[in-house]
């Protein structure tokens, strides 16, 4: 099959009119060849994903070591576990005290940025490069580097914190800092991508707006909150979405950082469903867990939808 | 265009099949391949090689390839997939908190298969080896694996620092009560500040769920028994390291870790004891060298660790090698587990290595014997194998009831919780865990 073919079998499922009858006529033998020039990406999607996904929920009802051969049906044992075991309550609330904890001032800080780096300053490419690295540094290389940095005796931020007379905290051994921590690098780590898709988002904006509400009167703040917030919105509710799930599913650099500790305050959901599944092997257990961070997921991002469609 | 993405694909193709065919034609001249996977820290490497060569020279027609997986944890996680793929290497690692599975899974030998067999030891011989290591290399009394070598835990300390405090830097702590009393005119505030320049004594704390929540029980494990205790009850019916014995040992490492504010200290303790901020700590025989590397300018020794109220003890470790039933030559494996526990052999990786040897008569080579007396610091960890002791079997839990324990140890010092609360709570969610997993 050549290529043109190809594209016009395409162009005629999405035209009206004669396209429709071609494909009635010819669809069956078309669709395959499609799919073998799919077939690469398809392949690896089921196997690597679409598998996983069901496999998962079916383990969840099963009790399974994964080195045996069979697992044993419990129905719905892993989940009656799960919601008597008070550790995945203190888990659960770890998680969204993360999450709401990195995705407001992640929001805030990228607006802020791009929006500071969307006027002509001086060494604006450099500023950007500067924030958008940490976001390609591997997530494990940089928590090895931010334990150094919160150490009590030899890190930085204790000696910086000591010139404005702060008692030096130990970040990483205390209940009561450590997820601070966490989020702190957490914002670092993702602030840059966030940032240029807010700065993909200003440059759409129209100019002419701008110097109408100049013409207007309109000052700084007011152009700013009348003009730039709302027609950012699909950009924000994109970015709130994007990084509410990250956020939801934190776990390498809680890993590096803190191993959930101290006293597992930092211990989050993907951790647990890791501790369970390749620590102790109860894939069944930690299938239920995730599917219950699924279900989270879902309707975080359903209710989220909802007011996407009232904003336009 | 059209040729050019033709070829791209023609390219990606060939490669793809390349990489995917196993490398059949590495001819190996008639050399019988074993596969041998381990996670020896990276140190360690460059003395494993030479191991191997020494091996190879010895059974010219067996070559032995060893394959690094960093870290125990994506070891066994390897060894799971490989075992249900068909593709587990010859010889691994294996420690006996595994075993229950790979047991069940049917996916290692007994060794007696191998010692009773034609080219076997004898029994004599076998118990050449330190009893607690071929308990630790057993599961449900029946051995699986062999050690490689073995370890033990010493303490490490800061002679300078005690001619300072006036102590006789000979004559390390000999009980805990010393050791208390050490740690206390070693640990200084010079600028009575509240806070500590210099600690006296690490102890260890770290996040019960984390990578190192083990090597903390571990360190935890000989306080138990010096007071008299164990982890468990000798029938396996029930824990009991929250009893008395075990309530004095971690009152002793509460007290140790809150006077001396170890919560405001790193958990970098060799960097630490090399910068001179800490005066002792506990540590093993694998991390010589890197004391050697690091330390500089002062005068330091290493010692048995104090005797607790009952007796003397330190504990033992090692690496426990297993044969797998899917290696294609599982007779060329057991010929390298038994040039592995020889004397000779033994001899040679301890001073490769700085790991001990897995029995006592090594010391009768020469070579050894000199090399002891050479090596003073090490001659320490090798001559406290005599009070080394194995943890009691726990067949069924053993990972989780330490993660109980590590919980315990944890809410103890750093949440300020009751020593016989903290290990009470964790003696009932332990005592859940003692039987098959299928019946929990």
């Amino acid at each position: 099959m050549s290529l043109n073919k190809f594209k016009n079998y395409f162009i005629s499922s999405y035209s009206s009119g004669g396209g429709v009858e071609k494909k009635q006529r010819k669809g069956k033998s078309d669709i395959l060849p499609a799919f073998a020039f799919l077939s690469p990406s398809l392949i690896l999607f089921v196997i690597f994903i679409l598998f996983p996904v069901f496999f998962s929920f079916y383990l969840s009802f099963q009790k399974w070591n994964m080195f045996s051969s069979e697992s044993t049906f419990v129905g719905l044992d892993n989940y009656i576990r799960l919601f008597s075991d008070p550790e995945f309550w203190q888990v659960l609330k770890n998680t969204l005290y993360y999450t709401l904890g990195t995705v407001p001032i992640n929001m805030a800080l990228s607006l802020f940025v791009a929006y500071l780096l969307n006027k002509q300053i001086a060494g604006k490419k450099i500023l950007r490069t500067m924030f958008f690295a940490p976001v390609v540094i591997s997530p494990v290389a940089a928590a090895v580097i931010w334990r150094w940095l919160y150490d009590p005796n030899f890190g930085i931020i204790n000696y910086a914190l000591s010139w404005v007379g702060i008692e030096s905290i130990n970040w990483l051994n205390d209940p009561d800092a450590a997820m601070i921590a966490v989020i702190i690098m957490g914002v670092w780590k993702t602030f840059g991508i966030n940032m240029v898709l807010f700065a993909a988002g200003l440059q759409a904006i129209p100019e002419h707006y701008y110097e109408a509400a100049e013409i207007d009167g309109a000052g700084r703040l007011s152009k700013f909150w009348n003009i730039t917030i709302p027609l950012l919105t699909p950009t924000t509710m994109f970015i709130l979405i994007m990084s509410m799930i990250a956020s939801l599913q934190v776990f390498d650099i809680v890993y590096v950082l803190t191993s959930g500790g101290p006293l597992g305050s930092t211990k989050v959901l993907v951790f647990y469903v890791y501790e369970h599944a390749f620590k102790f092997f109860e894939m069944g257990y930690a299938s239920a867990i995730s599917y219950v961070l699924f279900a989270i997921l879902f309707v975080f991002t359903m209710i989220q939808f909802k007011f996407m469609k009232v904003k336009f | 265009m059209k040729k050019v993405f033709i070829l791209i694909v023609a390219a990606v193709t060939f490669f793809t099949l390349i990489s995917c065919s196993k490398d059949k034609n590495k001819e190996l001249s008639g050399k019988t391949e074993i596969v041998f996977w381990h996670s020896f820290v990276a140190s360690t490497i460059p003395a494993l090689n030479e191991l191997i060569s020494k091996f190879e020279a010895a059974h010219p027609n067996i070559k032995l390839t060893a394959q690094y997986i960093p870290t125990g944890d994506a070891l066994i996680q390897k060894l799971i997939t490989a075992v249900q793929s068909g593709t587990a290497p010859d010889i691994s690692w294996l420690h006996a908190d595994y075993m229950e599975d790979l047991v069940d899974a049917d996916a290692i030998y007994e060794m007696n298969h191998f010692i009773k067999g034609a080219d076997g030891i004898s029994d004599e011989e076998l118990h050449k080896i330190y009893p607690a290591l071929l308990q630790y290399s057993s599961w449900k009394g029946v051995l699986y694996s062999l050690p490689m070598e073995a370890t033990d835990l010493a303490l490490i300390y800061n002679k300078d620092m005690f001619r300072e405090a006036g102590l006789d830097p000979e004559r390390p702590p000999q009980t805990w009560e010393e050791l208390k009393e050490y740690s206390a005119k070693l640990t200084l505030d010079k600028n009575n500040d509240g806070n500590f320049e210099r600690i006296g004594f690490f102890i260890p704390n770290y996040p019960a769920a984390g990578p190192l929540g083990n090597w903390m029980v571990w360190q935890f494990l000989p306080y138990i028994w010096q007071a008299g205790g164990y982890v468990i009850a000798e029938d396996q019916s029930k824990v009991t390291f929250n009893e008395e014995p075990g309530v004095k040992a971690l009152t002793l490492w509460k007290e140790l870790y809150q006077s001396q504010k170890l919560n405001m200290f790193t958990n970098d303790y060799d960097i630490a004891f090399a910068s001179q901020r800490l005066a002792m700590a506990m540590d093993g025989p694998w991390n010589l060298p890197r004391y050697e590397e690091i330390v500089k300018d002062f005068d330091y020794g290493f010692a048995f660790l104090p005797s607790g109220p009952e007796k003397r003890a330190t504990v033992v470790g090692g690496e426990y090698l297993a044969i797998f039933k899917q290696s294609k030559n599982p007779d060329a494996a057991w010929k390298f587990l038994k040039w592995m526990i020889s004397p000779e052999a033994q001899a040679e990786w301890s001073i490769l290595s700085k790991y001990l040897p897995i029995r006592k008569d090594v010391v009768e080579i020469p070579k050894y014997k000199k090399y002891l007396e050479e090596h003073p610091h090490f001659k320490v960890f090798f001559e406290q194998m005599d009070y080394a002791q194995a943890q009691r079997p726990i067949d069924f839990g053993g990972l989780q009831i330490a993660r109980h324990i590590a919980q315990a140890l944890e809410e103890s010092m750093l949440g300020n919780k009751d020593p016989k609360k903290a290990l009470d709570e964790a003696a009932v969610k332990s005592n859940l865990l003692l039987k098959p997993k299928s019946q929990r």
